[in-house]
């Protein structure tokens, strides 16, 4: 455990944060060997008998102005990473570096009080339930204006100004201010946690499923409102979500991770047409096709995830895996890099066989465009009005 | 529509279902017309508050309180003869729901009658969205399966039992003794779904009600489900009546798709036609504003502008007029377009005055009296989120 750790904690600083470095792909974060482990208590003394290890482990780094995505089923360990890096969950190992442009690298994980009101208002958070995420008793303006009066920017007509300016911003009126959060649909909710994200101009959002509860059509308009934020803005976002199909739209970087660990992580093209590990490829072949002449033959992965509690030996997925052989259950396979031609693509995989295995990528849909409107016959032959 | 009463099960007419509030009267479904046809499997899609939820518990009989069906017939045929409807309406009272063709009609049938005691659970069932709430946590799984069968089939506790396990096996279950004598608690949300499964299968119901029983799992998880459902419908011969709002599971697994929205029918084709040639300005909408494995990523997602409108607004004429990008005006927004049937060898139905040769539809009276609440409606939030809890549920 420990020894694998350390290999793939080296093997990860030699290899310069798993992404060729560029004057414009700087990181904002890197994230090394990053524990969770929640203590499972029983008994009459309530005395520790095991521990549930949420997050075990995980490397991973993110660019300044991309979208780095984590995929993975329920209980991979990907919102509590995410929690974790903002020290919502203290982390129980590991080190989190924020690379920021006044107080530079920090490491969040060891930080002081000081030092870390200085850098929560560089790293937010989106999420998954526009329900649950805004306090009912408070109006629309106060939730915005919290994170400014809390930080103690703004204050009496420039603290107004600037929450009609973010509401402008997410696509809402200034009046909206008075209201209550109850008196909006899902997608105006959402909207109104992203201005409250947004508020303290942050370099880094950590964004927790926050499409996964809102109506497809709803959910079309808040992630062209990401996107547009992210280009007008700079912002980067770590976007952790479990649906594919908006993970390879929105993200320029894609990390999976199973039971606590990130198993393979690429740029979304390598990641989604060049898989390297087979849990990937069966998550890619999982996803329902929007299209009924491309139907799903074969199951792709059978069985349940192993519980983080007491996880298998050796490689976690070989319980699951088509293709494990002896030594999956025997070693635990590090994050390797995937070399092509013999270079280094930033692209890694944590599979024993990731070099020989020929894996299938996503399945594209046979459905180019659906045409807007009716077509041009049909609308003539139509009353005009 | 209709091949004749014996190729459908269910034949849904003119279904009109009304919560009373104190707010004002919400109509979940304003006249919704379709049939399932036997040994299909017909997908349910639209977005929240659309009316297909309601749709399947006025089926079952289950709407909540208030709610009530104010118009309309749920006329259900059970399999083989016309005696059928006979055994199932013993009671007196229930004598007026039989019908001519030899059917029943569930809109008749009291709640809480005999006869509607007699088809829900055995002849159609239901499984629902969260499988940890659907399932009694204090009793085992096989206990709970027991229970249906003891109720529907047989006396026999060893015998209930005994089929109980092997309901268990057929879902695919490993291990179904032990699974059997577990608490809900103890399984995964995959397991829950698949022992929900098997207790609406344990009475070889004619009709399942699948109301979005792969929203709460994983895509992989998801993929197992879908798969155990096309295996059993093939199995045992039932149809099955999907609900989701996922356009990628109905593809996968349904024969026939009907696409609602705020309490109607608009479009209903078979699955092949909606994705390929979706002729209602709302299921195009919908169609392009999925995000796509392998389309063109940088490109923008469509959007459909504006908000599904609250429940208590009324909207005259069709009420997508305020977001589509077909509008009409002095068409749309006065008259309900009437359902056309397409030219072609499908059954190709579909709601919208671009495919009605003379405006043909009923003039809403809607119009004349309200014409401003139109244009207001598509920003209007759900400013009441339990009426629109209500409709959800």
């Amino acid at each position: 455990m420990t020894q694998t750790t350390t290999e793939q904690a080296t093997d990860i600083s030699d290899q310069g944060q798993g992404t060729p470095e560029s004057a414009e792909h700087k990181p904002l974060l890197e994230v090394t060997d990053l524990k969770k482990h929640f203590p499972i208590r029983g008994g009459l003394l309530r005395r520790e008998i095991g521990t549930v290890k949420a997050v075990d482990g995980v490397n991973l780094s993110v660019n300044r102005g991309e979208t780095l995505a984590i995929v993975g089923e329920s209980g991979c360990g990907k919102s509590t990473t995410g929690r974790a890096i903002l020290r919502l969950e203290e982390p129980t190992g590991g080190e989190i570096v924020f690379h920021d442009s006044e107080l530079g690298a920090v490491n969040v994980e060891s930080a002081d009080r000081q030092t870390m009101a200085r850098i929560r208002p560089k790293m937010q958070i989106i999420f998954q339930d526009p329900f649950a995420s805004l306090d009912s008793r408070m109006t629309v303006g106060r939730v915005i204006a919290e994170p400014l009066v809390i930080n103690k920017v703004l204050q009496g007509k420039a603290l107004r100004d600037r929450v009609a300016e973010l509401l402008v911003e997410v696509g809402l009126r200034p009046e909206h201010a008075s209201r209550y959060p109850h008196a909006f649909s899902g997608g105006q909710r959402q909207r109104i946690g992203i201005a409250r994200a947004i508020a303290l101009n942050p370099d880094l959002i950590v964004c927790d499923e926050p499409v996964s509860a809102l109506d497809v059509s709803v959910q079309a308009q808040v992630i062209n409102l990401m996107e547009d934020l992210q280009s007008r803005l700079g912002l980067t976002y770590m976007f952790i979500s479990h649906d594919l199909s908006v993970v390879e739209h929105i993200s320029d970087r894609v990390a999976v991770m199973y039971v606590g660990r990130v198993v393979e992580i690429g740029t979304t093209a390598d990641l989604f047409y060049n898989p390297k590990h087979p849990y990937t490829e069966a998550l890619l072949q999982a996803v329902p096709q929007p299209d009924p002449r491309n139907r799903l033959e074969v199951v792709p992965l059978k069985g349940d995830v192993p519980s983080p509690a007491s996880p298998p030996s050796g490689c976690y997925f070989h319980t699951r895996c088509p293709y494990a052989q002896p030594i999956c259950s025997e070693e635990t396979p590090p994050l390797r890099e995937v070399k092509v031609d013999g270079k280094a693509t930033g692209h890694q995989a944590a599979c024993h066989f990731s070099d020989e295995l020929k894996l299938k990528g996503a399945v594209v849909s046979s459905i180019e465009t659906v045409p807007q409107t009716a077509s041009a016959s049909q609308a003539a032959g139509a009353p005009s009005a | 529509m209709t091949d004749g009463p014996t190729d459908t099960i269910v034949s849904v007419k003119d279904l009109e279902v009304e919560f009373p509030t104190s707010l004002g009267v919400v109509r979940a479904l304003n006249g919704v017309n379709f049939d399932i046809p036997r040994g299909k499997v017909i997908g349910i899609v639209g977005e929240s508050g659309c009316g297909k939820s309601v749709t399947a518990r006025a089926i079952m009989q289950i709407i909540e309180r208030p709610g009530r069906i104010t118009g309309g017939s749920i006329e259900f045929h059970r399999k083989g003869s016309e005696a059928a409807a006979d055994e199932l309406l013993s009671e007196p009272e229930d004598k007026d729901a039989a019908t001519r063709s030899g059917g029943v009609d569930i809109a008749k049938l009291d709640p809480n009658s005999r006869g509607m005691r007699a088809i829900r659970g055995a002849e159609i069932a239901m499984i629902f969205q969260e499988p940890m709430t659907s399932l009694n946590p204090v009793y085992t799984v096989g206990s709970q399966i027991e229970e249906a069968i003891l109720l529907h089939q047989t006396d026999d506790k060893q015998q209930a039992k005994a089929q109980a396990v092997d309901m268990l096996r057929q879902v695919g279950m490993p291990n179904p003794e032990r699974i059997a004598t577990s608490y809900p608690h103890e399984l995964s949300g995959g397991m829950r779904q698949r022992a929900m499964i098997a207790m609406a299968l344990s009475c070889h119901p004619a009709l399942l009600i699948a109301d979005e029983p792969t929203t709460a799992l994983d895509v992989t998880t998801e993929a197992q489900i879908l798969s155990l459902m096309r295996d059993l419908k093939s199995e045992i011969g039932m149809s099955i009546m999907f609900i989701t709002h996922s356009m990628g599971v109905v593809a996968q697994l349904c024969d026939e798709v009907i696409v609602m929205y705020l309490g109607r029918v608009v479009e209903r084709a078979s699955v092949d036609e909606i994705f390929y040639n979706p002729k209602h300005p709302y299921t195009r909408s919908l169609l392009r504003s999925i995000p796509r494995i392998g389309a063109q990523r940088q490109e923008k997602l469509e959007v459909i502008k504006g908000s599904i409108p609250d429940p208590y607004t009324r909207l005259p004429g069709c009420t997508f007029h305020p977001r589509c990008p077909d509008y009409m005006d002095g068409v749309c927004n006065t008259i309900i377009p009437a359902e056309t049937l397409l030219a072609g060898p499908t059954l190709h139905t579909v709601r919208c005055h671009l495919y009605s040769d003379n405006n043909e539809g009923e003039p809403d009276p809607l119009a004349t009296e309200g014409a401003s609440a139109g244009g207001q409606a598509t920003d209007q939030a759900d400013k009441q989120p339990a009426a629109a809890s209500a409709l959800k549920a």
